[in-house]
């Protein structure tokens, strides 16, 4: 059975990514902008406004003293860490209730996968020349976006998608486009080009179960290799598991190790305790 | 890491990617324990092995033994299961954390005469593993397959 036009026609009734993110994220990058002009953009987004304030108070940023206005807080945030801000609190509100059920993710779990993703991704970011820490960041909060409209039909055709890959070594992403039509992963570059978000971006998120994504772009490479290693921390991985595939031996030109891999899980898991302010979002 | 002799507790512990879920229970003593380890060995970060050893097998496994001795289990009576270890589909082996996970149990339980006596190791699934500690039923539930006795 195929449904990936049906599928596919879900994706035009998921809401518009908040305007005022977009927005802020353009002028953020515009040299010599001010917080106060951050400010006049940002207090239209009750949520963002809400969340910045939450965060900067609640010590993930470590800032040192209470702040309870727009203007100070953007002022003590620094850029990077007000685009983290903005771009968790405007992707968690996809992520709530019962999000994922289908690929038997319990309550929060995909926002808990997508956030554990985007940290270790961003940490990733900084060893890898060129790449943005807040792209790299974006890219793991939303590489599983798919999985919105995916979700139902994956759990109406588990046990076939269980039965593939266990009896024949598929992937997930394998069987679930032999079942549905189509992957989370497509779908989700679907989501994101209606969002105007890069080609790169999307680009990244089409592919983060592409066998060869550690030698694509760095934002491919930093994405895929963050999904893989939180799913192998068992963050969020459900039904799907560990059942992707990849070819590791490319990171061996990068530097990495047996070593590095087993540092980055423990990074994400420590970095996990301390980012409880974005978990509830 | 959770050890008991309670016989109303239920140690549970959740979605077992690489990580190994270690079971141990004495039927006598009605004593249980359940260790959840991340990664192999602690020599990767000491800092952390000292505020959590657990995460590691290295310095996990010996501290479960330890508290389940403390609490009049023994070495001969006890039973083990061994579940979790499984990893990414690389077919350049980089991505082995599972399988070094298991690795190491292995040698340890090898070098100190440790029998396991049931489990449920690697592939490419997510495990949740859960004990009874006064009838030492052991469960084993498989993310999108369902509840097994293990």
């Amino acid at each position: 059975m195929n449904h990936a036009d049906e599928i596919v026609a879900r994706v035009e009734h998921i809401p518009p990514f908040p305007k005022v993110a977009q927005r802020v994220m353009e002028m953020i990058d515009q040299p010599g902008v001010k917080a106060k002009e951050l400010a006049e953009v940002i207090m239209f987004d009750q949520a963002i406004t809400a969340n910045i304030l939450k965060i900067c108070n609640a010590g993930y940023f470590g800032l040192p003293r209470r702040v309870s206005s727009l203007d100070e807080a953007l002022v003590l945030m620094g850029q990077d860490a007000l685009k983290d801000v903005i771009i968790a609190s405007s992707t968690a509100r996809y992520y709530s209730g019962t999000v994922g059920a289908g690929y038997d993710l319990g309550q929060g779990e995909l926002w808990k996968h997508s956030v554990a993703t985007g940290i270790l991704a961003r940490h990733l970011a900084g060893k890898v020349s060129g790449l943005k820490t807040s792209v790299a960041f974006t890219a793991g909060l939303l590489h599983d976006i798919g999985k919105l409209v995916a979700s139902s039909y994956v759990g109406d055709y588990l046990n076939e998608i269980m039965e593939l890959v266990q009896s024949s070594g598929r992937t997930f992403v394998e069987a679930e486009v032999e079942c549905l039509g189509i992957s989370h992963a497509e779908l989700g570059a679907m989501i994101l080009e209606k969002w105007d978000f890069s080609p790169e971006l999307v680009e990244a998120v089409r592919r983060h179960h592409d066998p060869s994504a550690l030698e694509g772009s760095p934002l491919l490479l930093v994405v895929t290799l963050a999904n893989s290693l939180v799913i192998s921390a068992g963050i969020g991985g459900g039904a799907e598991g560990l059942a992707t595939a990849i070819r590791g031996e490319v990171l061996t030109r990068f530097g990495f190790d047996e070593g590095t891999l087993d540092r980055c899980m423990l990074q994400v898991v420590t970095e996990m305790e301390t980012a409880k302010d974005i978990l509830a979002l | 890491m959770k050890v008991s002799n309670t016989p109303g507790d239920t140690l549970i512990t959740y979605s077992l990617g690489s990580c190994i879920g270690l079971v141990v229970w004495d039927p006598e003593a009605r004593v249980g324990g359940l260790l959840h380890y991340m990664l192999p060995d602690s020599n990767l970060d000491r800092d952390k092995a000292l505020s959590k050893p657990f995460m590691f097998a290295d310095t996990g496994i010996p501290l479960l033994f330890k508290e389940a001795y403390r609490l009049g289990a023994t070495k001969q009576r006890m039973v083990i299961k061994v579940v979790g270890g499984s990893q990414i589909m690389d077919s350049d082996g980089v991505f082995n954390i599972g399988k070094r996970n298991y690795m190491i149990l292995r040698k340890m339980f090898l070098k100190n005469k440790v029998m396991i006596n049931n489990e449920d190791v690697g592939g490419v699934v997510n495990r949740t593993i859960s004990l009874e500690v006064g009838t030492g039923l052991t469960r084993l539930k498989v993310s999108g397959k369902g509840e097994f006795d293990l």
